[in-house]
């Protein structure tokens, strides 16, 4: 019983926001120009999915975003296993990774359009570039939080190399790797959308920043809420995923 | 550990299992090497309970973990059972270490069976061969409980288990009770020699317990500080079954005291 309230929690509290949104805004207490009440926004958000530009801008910017994420999380964990299991690699890289991991990167969005141009490219590669890290590290800590204990022991048994990934890195390293992908979508989500609000010609993004600039609230509002429900969907299935895991796989 | 292998109590004491010949191990090279064991010479006759003992540091584990095949010797060889060893060998050695190292991810009986889901040994037969070493250990009913739900002394029967599962003929283990609770290392001891005199085979045992070592052993194997050498074998006399009121006696004194003396010697 407990647990539930604590899984629904989040959606308690989205759900509280929205009620206070909608009475706030049809009490008169926030202005109507500024705030669109919450069912009027939801309604726009309804028409804005049948609409069929909109639905073009929602094609090509989860289509990017499947792109990056599709890039970023087996190079990022990849980049972050070898590090997290070559000791000399580690020393050297690891500061350099830390380091390029606190630049902000979106102040570098001006230099990806004069090398990468406004298109469906540089989207991919600009939410790779700012994702990579944290997936990356996440792989460092799944690599390193393997016992090396419990891989001499299976040496002893006689485990030969593909036994010992197969049988002991993976499902020791399952939890930590759900984390770091569940950490890139986030990262890569974020990427595409600064990257169209930045400059571009289609998306989501851009969309926002239109209607933010046109003064269009009521669609400014409803694209924001979209991104938002579907953003925290795809993460919600991504942790239930990751706690079906760690229930399964103990102790890690 | 074949319990069908009519003539381990026959020839207890007289065929040889394990050879060391002139075993070195240095760690590094150049101006950072570590020598850890220097020529170590000996060998074991099948059956025979072994406790290594020595200052710690002596390179106790590195000679155990040179046994079990999990670390090459830099010279010299180990045979097991007459043949050379190049690297772990399950058919042949089981080891056990301080930590039990159960896969947490898997219950009691799913981790006995691992070694033989390995070897691809068919589910049934796994179950078959396991439940029985399970009960041997007393942990029958423990069999769907997962390793974060035993106690420490639990875990360690269950990595026996695991160790015999595969039927070695030498068991090795590397102070495999140090991290247990007094009274629990006491009736892990007595239990592991119940179980050694039921499956018969060779253990070696290396602990920093000078009573843990007299008590458990045919022969203690004293070492001196690094380089490890073996500066004295010991045999214990003691009758068998042992018990623990052996532990009080003059005899169990003196040798407790000549052991001492000589990890006192050899470590200055």
């Amino acid at each position: 019983m407990t647990g539930w309230l604590i899984r629904l929690g989040p959606f308690l509290f989205l759900a509280f926001v929205a009620f206070f949104w909608e009475v706030a805004s049809r009490l008169g207490l926030t202005d109507p120009r500024l705030l669109p009440p919450f069912s009027g926004v939801v309604s726009v958000m309804i028409g804005l999915l049948h609409d069929q530009r909109f639905r073009g801008d929602l094609v090509t910017t989860l289509t990017e975003i499947a792109a990056a994420f599709a890039i970023v999380g087996p190079l990022g964990l990849a980049a972050g296993f070898f590090l997290g299991e070559n000791r000399a690699a580690y020393r050297m890289l690891s500061p350099l990774l830390h380091l390029l991991l606190s630049i902000p990167k979106s102040i570098f969005l001006p230099i990806f359009i004069f090398a990468f141009g406004i298109g469906f490219t540089q989207k991919v590669i600009f939410a790779v570039t700012l994702a990579f890290f944290i997936v990356a590290l996440n792989g460092i800590a799944a690599a390193r939080s393997v016992p090396p204990g419990l891989v001499t022991a299976a040496r002893s048994f006689g485990a030969g190399h593909l036994q010992i990934y197969l049988w002991i890195y993976l499902p020791a390293m399952e939890a930590l790797i759900i984390e770091g992908l569940r950490m890139g979508l986030i990262f890569t989500i974020t990427g595409v959308l600064l990257a169209e609000m930045y400059g571009s010609a289609h998306g989501i993004g851009r969309q926002i920043f239109a209607w933010g600039e046109m003064f269009r609230l009521p669609e400014l509002f409803a694209c924001v809420l979209l991104v938002v429900v579907v953003t925290v969907s795809l993460n919600e299935v991504l942790r239930i995923v990751e706690d079906v895991s760690r229930s399964r796989r103990r102790g890690f | 550990m074949d319990a069908s292998r009519p003539s381990v109590a026959a020839s207890r004491g007289t065929v040889t299992v394990i050879a060391v010949e002139h075993l070195t191990k240095i760690y590094g090279a150049g101006k950072h090497a570590l020598s850890a064991l220097a020529d170590i010479t000996f060998t074991v006759q099948e059956g025979q309970f072994i406790t290594i003992v020595g200052p710690s540091g002596c390179g106790k584990s590195t000679l155990l973990q040179v046994l079990a095949g999990l670390l090459p010797p830099s010279q010299g060889r180990v045979s097991i059972d007459g043949a050379v060893l190049s690297g772990p060998c399950p058919d042949k050695i089981g080891v056990m270490f301080q930590d039990a190292w159960l896969l947490p991810w898997k219950t009691a009986i799913e981790n006995v069976e691992f070694p033989l889901m390995l070897r691809r040994i068919p589910r049934p037969e796994r179950r078959s061969r396991a439940m029985p070493l399970l009960h041997l250990v007393g942990l029958g009913s423990f069999a769907e409980r997962y390793p974060d739900e035993l106690s420490g002394g639990m875990r360690q029967r269950v990595a026996i288990a695991r160790c015999l599962v595969q039927q070695p003929k030498v068991l090795l283990m590397d102070e495999p009770f140090a991290a247990l609770d007094e009274q629990t290392r006491t009736r892990m001891g007595s239990e592991l020699l119940q179980i050694w005199e039921k499956t018969g085979g060779t253990v070696v045992f290396v602990t920093h317990g000078l009573t843990e070592a007299i008590y458990l052993a045919d022969e203690v194997f004293v070492m001196s500080a690094r380089p490890g050498r073996i500066i004295r074998r010991l045999r214990i006399d003691l009758p068998r079954p042992r018990t623990f009121d052996m532990i009080g006696t003059d005899a169990f004194g003196r040798l407790r005291n000549e052991i001492w003396d000589l990890i006192a010697d050899g470590h200055a």
